[in-house]
């Protein structure tokens, strides 16, 4: 069961990843006399209003999907080990200041902070990345915190200071290799919700360019043919979902 | 200090924070709110123009001192003048807040009402049918993204059963964003409640009040019960933060005129009073409702076992 499933993790993110450097046609190619083709082998998912291949707009679609994924778990993994490490081995009031900063960010929702971002700086998946990912920087401190704290009290991180091993020596050596899969894993069971969350975010179209397919735009699209063509909002729907079920299954099993 | 003084002071600290970064971030925004000012109100482009609302606006002050004084007009309620209305912000917000609120908090409060007894089922009977059914929902809408799940109930409640009316501007267009809510909050907080509750069984003390010849449910209830609703409060706080977070969205495919909506309309315009004062209310928003969360688990004393 657990390697069907991260076999199939693999599979998906592997074909997001195709959708950066081929897709089966051009997804910005308009034929009009081609509106709304139902499945077809040349088109394997149809046509949308303007006859582009949707397919094609998914799979550039899942490659800005996992572009954004890259960036928030970067940014969650890095963030959340500095402050975490720091405020566990700062013992006082530097400790303490960086906790309450990290308690006073989970207040405020990923989505805010992003949309916030994408108002100033324009929205792309990088931009939105950095942003859910600066986001999520203070719950993982915190958590980073609890985990390092643990760390520090194990007797072989005791002994280690025992034998002379200084501050930056115990950290690099003993704290944060065995920190990283755990605090991977945490941030890995949110992922599904950065999928979702970058979907909600394109789809309130902020500075939307329709050149760049987002499934969350395409949803936004879609959505006016809900009476006529609702096949077309499940492509993108589908897309997100399966994509956001098979990351929340991988990481629930840790 | 005392709790409640001790949140009400962490509360309002961490409002300060928040309004500092929101303000220097948007600050920072590439475009010249000048520019975009004149566009916006048909202002003549002259030196004239441009230097008087650089004066008006401060911009040519100090980046603290500018915030200082937002800060006290802020505090004052002058929220501006919106770029893309040309009305001032606060009325506007004021007008749209009573919807984004009733739909956020009625889906809030409907699901701690549910979950208690749908989680007390679920662990009453581990892998009985409502374990399974909860445990498959929660997969299910932590993976279905809410918008994609309000089109779809849009078109088979809508379209194909015509049980509901969509797009409707009296209350009945609530339901579906408030059941959505609800429905996500219910899923995992019913788990989180159920969690709690197994995790007592597994205590010595469960066993000796089983010998005593209480019954499971009993036990269950008088047992566990402050144990994991403790837990479940603490889960309430991440679902508060991600309904409010969803509003936005929720809003704009179901057509209803709350923040969020207005929000993303004035986002084009580069409409940055607005852009603040959401960020400032959603804040302000979460904040009460930690602080409630902080009180009410106060109130409830120390963990129990």
């Amino acid at each position: 069961m657990r390697r069907t499933v991260s076999t199939l993790a693999l599979l998906l993110i592997g074909l997001m990843l195709i959708g950066a450097v081929w897709q089966p046609h051009d997804p910005d190619a308009i034929d009009l006399s081609l509106r709304f083709a139902p499945p077809s082998l040349d088109h394997w998912l149809g046509t949308d209003q303007l006859g582009r291949d949707v397919l094609a707009r998914l799979m550039i679609g899942g490659w800005r999907t996992v572009a954004v994924l890259g960036c928030v778990a970067a940014i969650g993994m890095v963030g959340g080990t500095v402050f975490g490490v720091a405020a566990a081995m700062l013992e006082g009031w530097r400790g303490a200041l960086i906790l309450r900063a990290g308690e006073m960010f989970i207040v405020v929702p990923t989505l805010v902070v992003a949309l916030t971002a994408a108002a100033v700086f324009g929205l792309n998946p990088v931009t939105a990345g950095v942003a859910m990912g600066l986001a999520g920087i203070g719950p993982y401190t915190l958590f980073a915190h609890a985990l390092a704290r643990r760390l520090l009290a194990e007797p072989f991180v005791q002994a280690a200071r025992a034998m002379g091993v200084g501050g930056s020596g115990l950290v690099v050596r003993h704290v944060v290799p065995n920190m990283a899969p755990v605090l991977f894993a945490h941030i890995g069971a949110n992922a599904g919700l950065a999928v979702t969350a970058y979907a909600a975010l394109a789809f309130l179209g902020l500075g939307a360019d329709p050149s760049r397919p987002d499934w969350g735009a395409m949803l936004f699209e879609y959505r006016m043919f809900l009476f006529d063509h609702p096949l077309l909002m499940v492509w993108p729907g589908l897309a997100i979902a399966m994509v956001s079920a098979t990351l929340n299954a991988v990481f629930d099993a840790h | 200090m005392t709790l409640p003084a001790r949140i009400t002071l962490r509360t309002v600290t961490s409002l300060l924070v928040i309004s500092l970064l929101a303000f220097a971030v948007i600050s920072a925004m590439p475009s010249d709110p000048v520019a975009i000012a004149i566009r916006a109100w048909n202002l003549p482009s002259d030196g004239a123009t441009v230097a008087g609302l650089r004066a008006q606006w401060e911009l040519d002050r100090p980046f603290i001192e500018r915030y200082g004084s937002w800060l006290a007009r802020f505090v004052r309620g002058d929220w501006g003048i919106s770029f893309r209305t040309g009305e001032p912000v606060l009325a506007e917000f004021l007008q749209r807040l009573p919807l984004t609120m009733t739909m956020a908090l009625s889906g809030l409060a409907l699901a701690p009402l549910l979950a208690v007894p749908l989680g007390f089922f679920a662990a009453l009977r581990p892998s009985g049918l409502i374990d399974r059914a909860t445990r498959g929902l929660a997969v299910f809408i932590q993976a279905v993204p809410s918008i994609w799940l309000g089109l779809i109930l849009l078109y088979v409640l809508g379209v194909q059963l015509r049980w509901i009316r969509p797009f409707t501007r009296d209350w009945t267009g609530l339901i579906l964003p408030v059941a959505l809510i609800a429905l996500h909050s219910l899923a995992v907080l019913t788990r989180v409640y159920r969690r709690d509750l197994l995790e007592v069984t597994r205590q010595p003390f469960f066993r000796t009040a089983l010998a005593k010849g209480l019954t499971r449910s009993a036990a269950l209830w008088r047992h566990g019960h402050a144990h994991a609703l403790y837990a479940m409060i603490s889960a309430f706080r991440a679902e508060a933060s991600w309904a409010v977070g969803s509003t936005a969205a929720l809003e704009v495919l179901f057509g209803l005129p709350g923040i969020g909506q207005f929000l993303v309309e004035s986002i084009a315009a580069r409409d940055y009073p607005v852009l603040q004062a959401y960020v400032m209310v959603v804040a302000a928003w979460l904040l009460v409702l930690n602080a409630g969360v902080a009180l009410c688990l106060g109130w409830l004393g120390p963990r129990p076992a």
